[in-house]
């Protein structure tokens, strides 16, 4: 993993939001969706972004794609600060970096034929010409490589089942040939024997097209089959970003601990002989996040220092990177 | 009373335990413009008291419809149910919760039999207080003044685990996190101390760390109260944590069941050792390609005279295609609805 060169560099990325509240919205509130948080992503790996739900990383991956501008921070695209870039600049770019989004339902234009959607960024993009036998050839390639069948071409989304739509969605999102991209909770509506055909299509496409993945789910088992690294957020940062198997045979942040002693394993021996860290209460507003570490409202190990200072994401061993004032120190980090 | 013997686990020796629910052969169908959706197809099975039955299956299995079957939940038209028995062995009687009148089910409902739904944003009155709603049900179902049923929801809101119950009382429900919500839901489920505890997907909406604490508290309440409870889920990690026993469904019929060590250790059917394999497992080192089923699950609108497991099925033969399997014995516990296991021997898939 160490030979693969770096593709994509996140540094101090920021998504603020403002809202108003108060009579007539006259009072402004700030949610900060992404407070400050830097990674890297290597050529042809998967980084897997996992968080429970309002932590921010959806909007982690849309930010990076420029589907909203970030606030503050730095984007490095293989090698191109693309964080400044006018929206005409980035058009030319676009074609590489794809995304695949979690409601097949949504995301698909019901008026539309599943060849016309699948033609669509060729057109837009003037790769091709509308109507023209060689993008109908490319289309029904493109079909085959996701494992639908071409004749379906002319039929439209809703006759199709939810792996399927799903499979219509990563073959526009292939069309151009893209080599990034970011799977926003692709197989989170999907049904357990679907997701496994969507996951291992996800991982074949990889190893096929040298695809670059940022892989945004809640499913930590899933998400650590298929990824090579893993960064875990919460509430806007980063906890703890490391390699797939440190991250789970040694974790060192408090929250990585719960959150992977929370996954039920599918196997009941085990599952009664494990104790399970359960953490007490829920994660905090994101409009007013707790001083200090976010996460030491809910922390078991809870110090002092942990409410008045921010822990930096610190290089704790080669790799492995985490946010604790625990960690590393005397008594450390560990729940057990 | 009836009685149903069970293989005690711990010392092998015979215990008696009394079922709480038997159903047998429940057939519900749905008449739409569209079409009839064969939505539940010959479902029999019991759960004793103080038992965890766990019921697994895809999106369309006919897994929730079965449990509405029994508590009359199914809008008619255009739902129907239109045969089977599901004797129900109350805290004062015996019968066939198919036979009761609207008004006998209202009584067990929130009764002997408390429910839990997947979705606590839209189960719960957003116009009524979250106190109100469950002394609501203490109010209906026992004999207690006002007074006493403000004092029993104070006490259920702080067993559940809500802090500060008396400011919690008066608080709506998009006050409260999902979560929360989550166990004031199961709060009004025990509220009248019930036999049984019909849980939906309770957990499917929540996050991990909140999943924890939510089968924790369920499991504490199911020890305490010692009640039975159907979990119905589609998750096989949460089973595996939570269940005594078993049911597997697809297509609206039973594929496998099994006390769940050994459904886990000695999965029989095709459907059941597929869903297994599609899962990774968070104690396996290296990439290993999940094993997945083929194909897409079934479409309920066609009445079908075969296995409905057979167009996904690697082993599927003639017989298959041609015959509906019944639930055969493998042993008094583990009972598999398969033509390739009873016929072929098939211990060892190939797999």
């Amino acid at each position: 993993m160490t030979d693969r060169e770096l593709f994509l560099q996140v540094e101090n990325l920021k998504k603020y939001y403002k809202t108003s509240s108060g009579i007539l919205g006259r009072k402004d509130n700030v949610v900060k969706a992404v407070d400050g948080i830097s990674f890297k992503i290597l050529k042809g790996e998967t980084l897997g972004l996992v968080g429970e739900s309002g932590c921010g990383k959806s909007t982690t991956g849309r930010t990076i794609l420029h589907l909203q501008r970030p606030t503050d921070g730095k984007i490095l695209f293989d090698g191109a600060d693309i964080t400044k870039l006018s929206s005409k600049a980035l058009r030319s770019l676009r074609p590489q970096m794809q995304m695949i989004f979690q409601d097949p339902f949504a995301t698909l234009n019901p008026r539309h034929s599943v060849g016309k959607i699948i033609a669509e960024p060729l057109v837009i993009n003037g790769i091709y010409k509308r109507g023209s036998q060689i993008l109908g050839d490319r289309v029904r390639t493109l079909m085959e490589m996701v494992g639908l069948n071409p004749s379906c071409a002319n039929r439209f989304p809703h006759e199709f089942s939810g792996g399927q739509r799903q499979r219509i969605g990563i073959a526009r999102a292939l069309s151009l040939n893209p080599s990034f991209i970011v799977c926003d909770e692709p197989i989170s509506s999907l049904d357990v024997s679907i997701q496994a055909q969507i996951v291992n299509l996800l991982f074949d496409l990889q190893e096929k097209m040298d695809l670059t993945y940022l892989f945004i789910a809640h499913d930590l088992s899933m998400v650590k089959h298929i990824s090579h690294r893993i960064a875990v957020m919460y509430l806007g940062k980063l906890m703890e970003v490391t390699d797939k198997n440190s991250l789970f045979d040694d974790p060192i942040h408090p929250y990585t601990q719960s959150l992977c002693s929370a996954v039920p394993i599918p196997n009941p021996k085990l599952e009664l002989a494990r104790t399970q860290i359960i953490l007490e209460g829920d994660p905090p507003n994101p409009s007013n996040p707790p001083k200090g570490c976010v996460f030491h409202t809910r922390c078991p190990l809870v110090k002092n220092i942990c409410k008045e200072d921010e822990p930096a994401l610190k290089e704790l061993s080669e790799d492995h990177f985490v946010a604790c004032h625990l960690a590393g120190e005397a008594g450390g980090s560990y729940i057990f | 009373m009836f009685w149903i013997r069970v293989e005690g686990e711990r010392e092998n020796e015979e215990i008696v335990m009394t079922a709480v629910l038997e159903v047998h052969d429940l057939v519900t169908k749905f008449y739409t413009l569209e079409g009839i959706v064969h939505a539940v197809n010959g479902v029999s099975f019991s759960v004793n008291k103080g038992e965890i039955l766990a019921v697994v299956g895809e999106s369309g299995s006919g897994k929730s419809v079965t449990m509405k079957s029994l508590l009359g939940l199914i809008s008619s038209p255009p739902g129907k149910i239109e045969s089977g028995k599901a004797i129900f062995n109350g805290s004062n009687e015996l019968g066939d919760l198919l036979e009761y009148s609207p008004q006998q089910l209202r009584d067990i409902r929130g009764g002997d039999i408390g429910y839990v739904f997947q979705d606590p944003g839209s189960t719960l009155n957003p116009i009524m207080t979250v106190g109100e709603q469950i002394a609501e049900t203490i109010l209906r179902h026992q004999v207690v003044s006002r007074e006493e049923a403000y004092k029993k929801t104070l006490n259920l809101l702080e067993k559940v685990g809500i802090a500060d119950p008396v400011t919690r009382y008066k608080n709506y429900p998009f006050q409260f996190s999902g979560g929360m919500r989550q166990r004031v839901m199961i709060a009004i489920a025990i509220a009248c101390e019930p036999q049984m505890i019909i849980a939906d997907e309770p957990t499917t909406a929540l996050d991990v760390t909140i999943q924890a604490q939510i089968i924790d508290l369920f499991k504490k309440f199911q020890k305490e109260l010692n009640i039975a409870v159907i979990w119905i889920t589609h998750d096989l990690g949460v089973v595996a944590g939570i269940a005594d026993r078993v049911l597997v469904m697809y297509g609206g019929r039973i594929m496998e069941t099994a006390p769940v060590n050994k459904l886990y250790e000695n999965p029989t059917h095709p459907y059941t050792i597929g869903l297994l394999g599609s899962l990774p497992r968070l104690n396996e080192d290296g990439y290993k390609r999940l094993v997945g089923i083929k194909g897409v699950p079934l479409d309920a609108s066609k009445e079908i005279k075969h296995c409905p497991f057979a167009a996904r099925c690697d082993y599927a033969f003639e017989r298959c295609w041609n015959e509906i399997p019944k639930l055969a014995e493998i042993d008094p516990e583990h009972k598999v609805s398969c033509f390739y296991r009873v016929e072929k021997g098939g211990s060892q898939y190939d797999r």
